[in-house]
């Protein structure tokens, strides 16, 4: 059910970058990728040879908060990942709290993605598309541990059935 | 005495009592050279072949690619100045790394050619020389210089403990060549915003210089998405580094002193 979830999470996502970037080899073009996206300035040059890149103003909640909440999921999923395996079992909300951390987990990672490579700067219609793609495949993934963690033994359980089948 | 000594030996046993110099065979070495005319725009960027005698050439790539404008083709252009690793003008890709040509060997095995690229997915000026304008924008907005609200009482130095000028050891080295920053591949998708890991580290090292007092408003420069956040610690930086610093350990510096 899990491998289903993130599935449809990853499915969801891969359509929207090829509309937008058509393909990957484009990515890795110049050439091909011209274009594609609003045009950059000559050499990424704005404004005069002597002034210095401008600096956004500042802004925690992108910036160290971010990161830090990106750190401080991913450390918590260790405990969690290992603890099932150790144990053979899991308490169905501390399973519900591994399956809600592995989708922000997602999340933050796929956010990545889509900052990396459909950058507001280049295709600003396009990060908002993809990321609202990323919001409504990450809402069906929540709801599939709601439902796995309500009707089935959970997303260590799905595990163990599918490691002893 | 001497004199008649010398005038009795005559000029040719003289020559017969130095010793012959061994005549090293040939040993030609194949050099793919990334080529680039913007006079002719139309024309794509192609590899030209030079085979140098590297017995006849001194050991390092830079010798050879001097070897070559010299003797063979003058239009072949790169920039270099110091030749001893501390200017940082050839920085360039050869056999697919970013390194300092004046630092880096002939490979003497001439079964293999060397190819030397310009520094990857910069703009190319021509040749071997990339478009570093916006690089040193970069290094320009992160104010890279002591930032004090006082001077000294007595007028002269700001004075630094032996253990805060340590702090600074594997920062202050950087020659800014650009090795590090072009070798990102976030710096390649993203350099308009992205800072890069030579800059970045700069950024740190005036951080953590006990003598300046900006650090609070240096670690609000970056506070944002974009600035440093795009690491996502790959560490070519720190692999490429022909000083051998480690850009990539700078910047889990600076993330760690700006988390809470």
């Amino acid at each position: 059910m899990l491998a289903v979830s993130r599935l449809a999470l990853r499915s969801s996502v891969r359509p929207a970058l090829r509309s937008v970037v058509a393909s990957p080899v484009m990515i890795s073009r110049r050439g091909l990728f011209e274009g594609y996206g609003l045009p950059q300035p000559p050499g990424n040059i704005v404004g005069t040879v002597n002034d210095a890149v401008p600096t956004p103003a500042p802004d925690a909640v992108h910036g160290s908060y971010h990161w830090t909440f990106e750190r401080l999921v991913a450390v918590s999923l260790v405990p969690l990942t290992v603890l099932p395996v150790a144990t053979g079992t899991l308490s169905p909300a501390v399973d519900a709290l591994f399956g809600g951390l592995l989708i922000a987990h997602c999340i933050t990672g796929f956010q990545s993605c889509i900052t990396d490579y459909i950058p507001t700067r280049k295709f600003p219609r396009g990060h908002i598309f993809c990321n609202w793609l990323l919001y409504i495949g990450s809402a069906g993934a929540l709801y599939g541990v709601y439902k796995i963690e309500t009707e089935e033994e959970g997303i260590s359980g799905a595990v163990k059935k599918i490691w002893n089948a | 005495m001497f004199k008649s000594v010398i005038q009795r030996a005559g000029p040719i046993s003289i020559r017969r009592m130095a010793t012959a110099a061994v005549e090293k065979q040939a040993l030609v070495k194949t050099f793919q050279i990334y080529r680039w005319n913007p006079d002719t725009p139309e024309v794509k960027p192609t590899l030209q072949e030079y085979k140098v005698d590297i017995n006849q050439c001194g050991p390092m790539i830079l010798d050879a690619i001097l070897k070559i404008k010299n003797e063979q083709d003058a239009t072949l252009t790169f920039r270099r100045s110091c030749r001893e690793g501390i200017c940082g003008s050839c920085a360039m890709n050869i056999n697919g790394t970013n390194t300092l040509a004046c630092l880096c060997r002939i490979d003497r095995d001439v079964s293999k050619d060397t190819k030397i690229y310009p520094l990857p997915h910069m703009y190319i000026v021509r040749d071997l020389v990339p478009d570093l304008t916006l690089f040193y924008k970069q290094y320009k907005s992160i104010e890279p210089w002591l930032q004090r609200k006082d001077v000294p009482a007595d007028g002269r130095e700001n004075l630094q403990t032996i253990e805060d000028r340590h702090k600074l050891d594997g920062l202050y080295e950087c020659i800014l060549c650009a090795c590090c920053s072009t070798s990102c591949p976030s710096y390649w998708w993203n350099q308009q915003e992205y800072l890069g890991p030579a800059v970045l580290m700069q950024a740190f090292r005036w951080m953590i210089d006990s003598r300046d007092e900006a650090g609070d408003k240096r670690r609000s420069f970056l506070e944002n998405g974009m600035s440093l956040y795009r690491c996502h610690t790959i560490m070519n930086c720190s692999r490429t580094c022909p000083k051998g610093l480690n850009p990539g350990q700078a910047i889990a510096n600076i993330k760690k002193s700006m988390a809470f």
